[in-house]
């Protein structure tokens, strides 16, 4: 399986992460909204980043 | 007693069989591999506390910066031009490395040493977990001075915690410790984001104009919270690079580096120290001031990220005990022959676990850590001398090994001499190591060269 296809939803997630934070910051969303997109963004980032190293060890076996 | 130590020893070198060959060329990792090494570590839930002290400290903005930049630097070089050479050119952990040098009684004791100051890291990592539930069960973080529990709630609390903790740790889910590695990049933007997100409660503007004086007036404003004492920009830049004191000047990253094709890839080090210690250090910085300079890591957790920073804080506590169990079990193994893995860890994560009750270990992090890094650090002395100044003044090297001593004496005289030195000199706590390193090694030299013109042990 080619594990760019997991890498690049997870390292996506992971930049989400920031991107809530910051709009919060910018005063663009509330601080309700900042902390909900930061766990579903927490999570997606779960999700892919253990498809993801598990894909990238079965290629190596 | 001498069956005995014998059957210690042998007991030992089986736990660390595997690497007791040098590493032979083709296992030598490239420096990327390095530089992904590091960067997943030095981001632990101890973070959360050591830049909020500082705050609490009154550090002042520009001493933290300074102090952070050249503290941090100070480590990276130790690493380059300590460590990294004499595992390059050894091939070898400090373990065997030793074994050699001081003989397997040394060995032994600063295994049972390092265990010991393990648990209480450990310990540590646990109460400042059980700060995040404990903030859903209403139970009170000790005050900055509390030494013994406040609660039964605190009690109750980190005994679960550290329950859970070992019973991960004795089970040893291999999928469980694969999970921890996708932590580690999460609890890095989970300081970053709480950060961000606690900065307009500090009333800094969307465009950034006033975030240096907000930093100065509001977060590093140079005034100490009462009962703490007041540091400055030399104990800032000390404490950042004695942080890791036991890994490079104390030389036990020489596990790591042994995989080194090169000593200059102890630069690699700056890809964890700086995010960790440096970034990490500055965003806790933020979120205690932006909760009102209140060191509680679970209320600064939540605040700043919601939920999701409860949950990080917790992660962070459990991916890094977990491993710092399992070091302190690896060490403890040698005085417990024929017992299992499982055994050793339960018995190493009930003392973390009873010592995790203590608030005194988390709320004086800073001194323990200093104590840490100064307790292991004459072994590295000695180490030094015997890998660079003993051909320098043909002192014979290796003489443990060459004539089977259990014990080196001057080896472990120096070591005790000085801890005892050090303990005494009037200087702050943070500055000790320095002159104690220099002791150690000045002292070890003298005290091999005098036996070797006596020709005697």
């Amino acid at each position: 399986m080619k594990t760019w296809i997991l890498a690049v939803p997870a390292l996506l997630s992971l930049a989400m992460c920031l991107v809530s934070p910051a709009l919060f910051f910018a005063g663009k969303i509330s601080e309700r909204s900042y902390r909900l997109a930061f766990l579903l963004t927490s999570i997606a980032w779960f999700v892919f980043a253990i498809l993801w190293a598990a894909a990238a060890r079965r290629n190596k076996e | 007693m001498a069956s005995r130590l014998a059957a210690l020893t042998l007991q030992m070198d089986k736990l660390y069989e595997f690497d007791r060959v040098p590493v032979s060329e083709d296992k030598l990792q490239p420096g990327g591999k390095f530089a992904g090494l590091f960067a997943g570590e030095h981001v632990a839930a101890t973070e959360f506390v050591i830049g909020a002290f500082f705050v609490l400290h009154g550090v002042g903005a520009r001493d933290l910066l300074l102090g952070l930049f050249f503290g941090n630097l100070l480590a990276v070089l130790s690493w380059t031009f300590i460590c990294a050479p004499i595992a390059v050119r050894t091939r070898l952990t400090l373990y065997w490395y030793l074994r050699k040098i001081a003989g397997p009684g040394v060995t032994f004791i600063y295994n049972i040493a390092n265990a010991f100051l393990y648990c209480i890291l450990a310990g540590a990592m646990i109460s400042v977990s059980a700060t995040a539930i404990g903030l859903a069960f209403g139970i009170k973080v000790p005050a900055l001075d509390a030494v013994l529990p406040n609660s039964v709630g605190w009690v109750v609390l980190t005994f679960a915690i550290g329950t859970a903790f070992t019973t991960l740790a004795v089970l040893g889910f291999e999928k469980l410790s694969r999970f921890a590695e996708v932590c580690s990049p999460w609890i890095f933007v989970v300081f970053i984001a709480g950060a961000v997100a606690m900065l307009p409660r500090l009333g800094v503007h969307p465009n950034l104009d006033n975030l240096w004086d907000v930093a100065k007036t509001k977060i590093w404003n140079g005034v100490a919270v009462a009962g703490q004492e007041k540091l400055g920009f030399a104990q800032v830049l000390f404490f950042a690079w004695f942080c890791n004191l036991a890994m490079h000047v104390g030389l036990s990253d020489m596990a790591l580096f042994r995989y080194a094709k090169k000593w200059t890839y102890g630069l690699f080090t700056a890809f964890g120290v700086y995010p960790g210690h440096l970034l990490a250090w500055i965003c806790s910085g933020v979120m205690v001031a932006a909760i009102g300079r209140e060191m509680d890591p679970g209320r600064m957790a939540f605040e700043a990220a919601g939920l999701a920073g409860t949950f990080g804080l917790l992660l962070a506590g459990w991916t890094t005990a977990n491993p710092t169990l399992y070091r302190a079990g690896l060490a403890l193994q040698t005085v417990t022959p024929n017992w299992p893995r499982w055994k050793i860890t339960l018995v190493a994560g009930a003392a973390t676990t009873v010592l995790s009750c203590f608030p005194v270990f988390f709320l004086k992090l800073l001194d323990y850590v200093a104590i840490y890094g100064l307790v292991l650090m004459p072994i590295g002395a000695v180490v030094f001398a015997e890998h660079w100044i003993f051909p320098l003044l043909r002192i014979e090297q290796y003489m443990a090994e060459k004539r089977g001593w259990t014990f080196n004496w001057s080896a472990l005289i120096v070591w005790l001499g000085t801890l005892v030195i050090c303990f005494s000199l009037p200087l702050h706590l943070y500055f000790r190591w320095l002159p104690g390193w220099f002791i150690a090694i000045a002292s070890y030299t003298a005290l091999r060269a005098s036996r070797k013109m006596e020709g005697v042990r």
